[in-house]
C-alpha cells in the first residue's frame, strides 16, 4: 500500500500547477468482524477498504473529496486525475474561504505496529469454547488499519496497526456483565481469566433488583463509565472553533470563574501510543497537550483552520464529527486510592460500572444526562447490597469532576476506540475510576 | 458539459455492470447461496458560515459486498477493490470465514430469506441531483447563510447541504436481480446568538432532521428566506427568554421533535434483532418481549404507527429492501396496540414474529441488520389551535437537540431548541432550554390528542446509528403536533 501511493502521488502532484497544492491522506483496512449473539456467530463480514482523501488547494480555496482506491493503478490513476480537474474547474467560481493556509512539509515517518494474534478462524473456536455455557454478544474485530498522509511540498508520513479487539458482554436473562480484551499479544490464560472474572461478576447480580429513588448518592464510577463521561468533552467541549461559534460549555472554566477540582487532569497524550503520530493534515501531534490541568483549562484543542481564523496559535488538533477539534488519545491522570478500598471508601451508596447514551442536558451549563448500564450496585456500609434497576443521571461537569470529586483510583485502565462507523478508527483513553460525594439521578 | 458527462458516467456504469455480471457468473455456483451487492455512492456536504466558505466536501464511496451461504449460514465479505483480483479475494476471505462460523451459527437459515425479485426504482424527482452544480449550491448557502445574520448577536449563521446520489445493483443466484437508486437532499440551516453571557441556536427543525428523497427543484431560495427570518429571529429571541419551568402539565410535541420521539421510543424497541439480543452489546436491548405482539398496549388508541417505505419523498422509500424483499405498507401499532416488529426475513425466520422489508445496510461494507426505513405516526383530528385550546397550562417544544434513552428503550430524556408556554389555552411567552422526560409505555398510553393529517411534517435523519461493526442508516419519520398530558419538564442551568 505504501508503494502504491508513492507512484500515485508521484503523478498527481507532478501534474499540479504552480498555485495549487494537494495532499492526500489514506485510511485502508482488512478487517475481520465477527458478531456473536448467544455464544454463536451471527454474521462474519470481511472488509477491505481503501479510501483516499485529496484536499485540493489554489489561491485561498480549498476542497476535499474522498474516493475509494479499487488498487487498478491504471483505472485509479485516471479517476483521481479527473477529479483533480473538475474540482480546479469548479473552484474557479467559488468565493476564497478565511480558513485556507498554505500546505506544509511535517517530515518523512514510517511505524508499524502488530499484535501478535492466532488467526481468526481459532479466535471463534477459542471464545465459542471459553463462552459455550454462557450467553454472549458481542463484537470482534481484527486486522491492519493504514493512515498516510502525503502533500505536494515532499511531506510523507504512513503508520500501520494490524491489531485486535473483542468487546462483550455475557447475560443471565436481563443481567449482564462486560468485558473488553484487547492486547499486544493474544493470551489464553489471560483470556480465561477475563473470563472468569466476568462470570463471577455476573452471579454477583443474580440477586433481586433494587430500585434507588431519584435523588443524589455517594457514587464510584469505575474506569468504564468514566469513559464514557469523559468522551462528551469531545461533543465540541474542547474544540476551540465551536467555543468561538458559541458553544461553550467550558466558558466558566475558561473565564476562571468556576473551576474544577485540583485532583483533576485531562490530558491529550499521544505518548500512550494508540493512534498515528500524525493528524489528517500530516502535522505531528504534540506528546503530551494537557487540556485540564489541576482543574484549569489551560488549552483548547485549536487546529490549523482555527488559528488562521481566530488568530491563535495551532497546537495540531485534528477535526472530530462535524469538523471541530476533538482529541484522540485522553487521559485522566490517575489518583491515590486502592481498588482494594473502593468499597469501604464508598461506605454506602452506587458503584457503577457502566454508563450509557450520555447527551448533553444543557450545554450552557455544561450538565450532562445519560443511564446506568450493565453491573451497577447498591453499596450498603462497604458491603455489596445487591444489583439496580436501572436509573437516569443528570448533572454538570463542574459537579462531577470538580466539587463533588473526592479522589481518583490509582490503578487507570486502557480502552482503545472500539468506533467501526464506515471504518475503524485508532485512538482511545486511558481513565482511572472516581469516587464522588454525590452525583445527581432523576429517573 | 453536463450532458456529455452524463453519457460518459452512464457508459462506465454499464461497463461496470457488465464486469461484475462476468464476475458473479464465476462464483454463483461455488456455495449454497451467493449473491453479490454493488453500491456506488456520490455525497457532496458544502456549508458557508456568515457568508464565508466553511467546507466543501465530497465522498465517492462505492464497492462491492459479497453474500455467501453455507450450511445455512450467510457470511459476508466486501470489497472497494473493483478487479478480477480483488472479487477473487474478497470471495475466498468470505467463503472461508462462512465455512469456520457455519460451524457456530446462532441459526440456520433457508434460501427463502433472499427471494428471487426483480424490478428497479428511482427517487420520484423532477431534476436530477447531477445537474446541480457547485456554484448554484453555493450561491444558495451564501444567500441563506448571510440572510440568517441578521443582527451582529448572531455569531455563526451557517447553512449547510448535503446532496446523496446512491445506486444500488444486486444480482444473486437464487435469480434476483433489482437496481435502486436515489436522490436525497439533507438542508440545515442554523443561527446562534451571543450576548456575551450566554448562547443559544436555533435551526431549520433541529440539526439535520431536514431531509427528503428529492431533486434539484428543492432548492428554491425564496422559501428558504423566509425560514432564516424565523430562524434568526427565534435564535434572539431566546437569548432574553424565560427557562422552561420544572413541573408536571401538558407538553405538545411539534413534528421536528416527535422525529426523535418515534425514533426513539417506537422504532428502536420494535427491532426485532434488537429484541433476540443481537444489539446487547453496544446499542442494547429492548422492553418489548416476543410475546407482546399481537397484545401489548403501546399507547392510546388513537396511536396508528406504519412502517412504509412506499411513501413517494420520504428518506428511506425504496422499493426492495437489500436482500430483496419487496417493501408494503404495514401497521406496527394499530390503535395502540403492538401489532408487528421491525424485522427482516432473518428475524421472522427466527422469531416467528410477523416482520417488515427492513433488511438494510449503510453501504457496500457492512452487512444488513434490520433497520427503520420510514416510521410515521398517522394524524388525528384537531387543528392546532384546536389542541393549544385544550391546554389550561402546558409547553409547546419544538426542534430536538438532545436525546438519551436506556438500553432497553424505556427511560427517555430529550431537550428541544424551542418553547412557548401555554396558559389558559393561549400560547404566551418563548421558553429557553425546554426538556422531558418519561417511560416510553406511560408516555404513549397519556397521548390525549393529534393534529389532523393536513397538518402532518415529514423528517428524518441521515444518522440512525447501531449495529457490530456499527453502521449508519437514513430513515424518515413524519408526524403531526402530538398533546400529551401529566409529563415531567425542566429547564436548563
Amino acid at each position: 500500500m505504501k508503494n502504491y501511493l508513492k507512484l500515485l502521488s508521484t503523478d498527481l502532484f507532478s501534474e499540479l500547477k504552480a498555485n495549487e497544492e494537494l495532499s492526500l491522506g489514506l485510511h485502508s483496512e482488512e478487517s475481520e468482524f465477527i458478531r456473536f449473539n448467544k455464544s454463536k456467530v451471527r454474521q462474519n463480514t470481511s472488509v477491505l477498504q481503501h479510501e483516499l482523501t485529496l484536499q485540493f488547494q489554489a489561491d485561498n480555496k480549498s476542497y476535499k473529496a474522498t474516493t475509494m482506491l479499487s488498487l487498478d493503478p491504471k483505472a485509479d490513476r485516471v479517476s483521481l486525475q479527473a477529479l483533480i480537474d473538475r474540482i480546479r474547474e469548479d473552484l474557479a467560481l467559488i468565493d476564497e474561504s478565511p480558513k485556507v493556509t498554505k500546505m506544509q512539509n511535517h517530515g518523512q515517518s514510517e511505524v508499524y505496529k502488530k499484535s501478535q494474534r492466532p488467526s481468526t478462524h481459532d479466535i471463534v473456536k477459542k471464545i465459542n469454547a471459553q463462552f459455550a455455557g454462557s450467553d454472549l454478544a458481542g463484537l470482534y474485530c481484527a486486522g491492519p488499519v493504514r493512515q498516510a498522509s502525503l502533500n505536494s511540498t515532499g511531506q510523507f508520513h504512513y503508520f500501520e496497526n494490524d491489531h485486535f479487539f473483542f468487546d462483550y458482554s455475557i447475560y443471565d436473562g436481563p443481567r449482564a456483565a462486560k468485558g473488553f480484551y484487547s492486547e499486544d499479544k493474544w493470551d489464553d490464560t489471560a483470556f480465561a481469566n477475563q473470563a472468569a472474572l466476568l462470570k463471577n461478576t455476573l452471579s454477583l447480580l443474580n440477586k433481586p433488583q433494587i430500585k434507588i429513588k431519584p435523588g443524589t448518592y455517594r457514587t464510584y464510577l469505575a474506569p468504564m463509565a468514566v469513559a464514557e463521561v469523559i468522551q462528551i468533552f469531545n461533543w465540541r467541549a474542547v474544540s476551540r472553533s465551536a467555543f468561538e461559534q458559541g458553544f461553550t460549555p467550558l466558558k466558566k472554566l475558561h473565564s476562571g470563574e468556576q473551576l474544577f477540582s485540583p485532583l483533576f487532569s485531562l490530558t491529550e497524550n499521544n505518548e500512550l501510543g494508540l493512534n498515528s503520530h500524525f493528524n489528517s493534515q500530516g502535522e505531528i501531534s504534540p506528546k503530551n497537550l494537557p487540556v485540564i490541568e489541576n482543574g484549569e483549562l489551560r488549552n483548547f484543542l485549536i487546529n490549523t483552520a482555527t488559528a488562521k481564523e481566530y488568530n491563535l496559535v495551532s497546537n495540531n488538533a485534528d477535526a472530530g464529527q462535524w469538523n471541530n477539534e476533538a482529541m484522540r488519545s485522553i487521559d485522566v491522570r490517575a489518583g491515590t486510592l486502592n481498588e482494594n478500598e473502593l468499597l469501604s471508601q464508598l461506605g454506602t451508596g452506587l458503584y457503577l460500572t457502566n454508563l450509557h447514551y450520555i447527551n448533553w442536558s444543557d450545554p450552557q451549563a455544561a450538565r450532562i444526562t445519560g443511564m446506568t448500564r450493565f453491573a451497577c450496585f447498591w453499596v450498603e456500609n462497604g458491603e455489596i447490597a445487591g444489583p439496580i434497576q436501572d436509573i437516569r443521571f443528570d448533572d454538570t461537569l463542574y459537579n462531577l469532576f470538580g466539587r463533588e470529586l473526592i479522589n481518583l483510583t490509582k490503578q487507570q485502565s486502557t480502552f482503545i476506540n472500539t468506533s467501526t462507523y464506515q471504518k475503524r478508527a485508532l485512538g482511545g483513553m486511558k481513565v482511572p475510576g472516581l469516587l464522588l460525594n454525590s452525583m445527581n439521578f432523576t429517573l | 458539459m453536463q450532458v456529455t458527462t452524463h453519457a460518459n458516467h452512464s457508459a462506465d456504469s454499464q461497463r461496470q455492470t457488465a464486469m461484475l455480471q462476468t464476475e458473479f457468473n464465476k462464483y454463483k455456483n461455488s456455495a449454497d447461496f451467493v449473491a453479490f451487492k454493488f453500491i456506488k455512492e456520490k455525497t457532496r456536504d458544502y456549508s458557508v458560515r456568515n457568508g464565508k466558505t466553511e467546507d466543501l466536501n465530497e465522498f465517492f464511496d462505492q464497492g462491492l459486498m459479497i453474500e455467501v451461504m453455507i450450511n445455512g449460514h450467510i457470511g459476508y465479505g466486501a470489497t472497494a477493490e473493483l478487479t478480477q483480483d480483488g472479487i477473487k479475494k474478497a470471495f475466498n476471505k468470505a467463503r472461508a470465514m462462512t465455512e469456520t462460523a457455519s460451524r457456530f451459527a446462532v441459526h440456520r437459515f433457508d434460501k427463502n430469506v433472499r427471494p428471487a425479485v426483480s424490478g428497479s426504482f428511482e427517487s420520484n424527482r423532477k431534476t436530477k441531483l447531477d445537474k446541480l452544480s457547485l456554484t448554484e449550491l453555493f450561491d444558495f448557502l451564501k444567500k441563506t447563510s448571510l440572510a440568517l445574520k441578521k443582527s451582529d448577536l448572531i455569531i455563526a449563521a451557517v447553512a449547510d447541504a448535503m446532496l446523496i446520489e446512491c445506486t444500488q445493483l444486486y444480482f444473486s443466484s437464487a435469480g434476483a436481480h433489482f437496481s435502486q437508486e436515489f436522490d436525497i437532499v439533507v438542508n440545515s440551516m442554523s443561527a446562534t446568538a451571543s450576548n456575551g453571557k450566554e448562547s443559544q441556536t436555533r435551526s431549520l427543525h433541529g440539526g439535520r432532521g431536514n431531509c427528503l428523497q428529492v431533486g434539484a427543484e428543492y432548492f428554491d431560495v425564496d422559501s428558504a428566506l423566509q425560514s432564516c427570518e424565523e430562524i434568526s429571529a427565534q435564535a434572539l429571541e431566546l437569548l432574553t427568554a424565560e427557562n422552561c419551568p420544572s413541573e408536571t402539565c401538558s407538553l405538545i410535541l411539534a413534528p421536528d421533535q416527535m422525529l426523535l420521539q418515534i425514533h426513539e421510543s417506537i422504532g428502536h424497541p420494535l427491532e426485532l434483532d434488537r429484541i433476540l439480543g443481537d444489539e446487547r452489546n453496544f446499542a442494547g436491548w429492548s422492553f418489548v418481549q416476543p410475546d407482546d405482539f399481537g397484545k401489548l398496549e403501546y399507547g392510546s388508541p388513537m396511536m396508528n404507527v406504519v412502517f412504509d417505505p412506499t411513501v413517494t419523498g420520504q428518506l428511506a422509500s425504496y422499493q426492495f429492501d437489500e436482500v430483496g424483499n419487496t417493501a408494503e405498507k404495514k401497521y406496527l401499532i394499530k390503535n395502540g396496540t403492538l401489532m408487528a416488529g421491525l424485522g427482516s426475513l432473518e428475524s421472522q425466520a427466527r422469531s416467528g414474529i410477523s416482520g417488515v422489508a427492513n433488511s438494510r445496510s449503510s453501504s457496500w461494507n457492512r452487512a444488513p441488520i434490520d433497520r427503520m426505513a420510514n416510521i410515521n405516526l398517522e394524524g388525528g383530528k384537531l387543528t392546532l389551535e384546536e389542541m393549544i385550546g385544550k391546554v389550561e397550562r402546558g409547553v409547546i417544544m419544538y426542534a430536538n437537540r438532545s436525546w438519551s434513552i436506556d438500553d432497553y428503550r424505556r427511560k427517555f430524556q430529550f431537550g428541544c431548541e424551542y418553547g412557548k408556554l401555554i396558559e389558559n389555552g393561549k400560547v404566551t411567552k418563548t421558553l429557553k432550554n425546554p426538556n422531558y422526560r418519561g417511560v416510553t409505555v406511560p408516555f404513549w398510553k397519556s397521548l390525549a390528542g393529534l393534529t389532523d393529517p393536513a397538518t402532518v411534517e415529514t423528517y428524518g435523519s441521515p444518522y440512525c446509528g447501531k449495529g457490530e461493526p456499527s453502521q449508519i442508516i437514513r430513515v424518515g419519520h413524519s408526524s403531526p403536533y402530538a398533546l400529551f398530558n401529566n409529563i415531567e419538564i425542566f429547564g436548563g442551568g
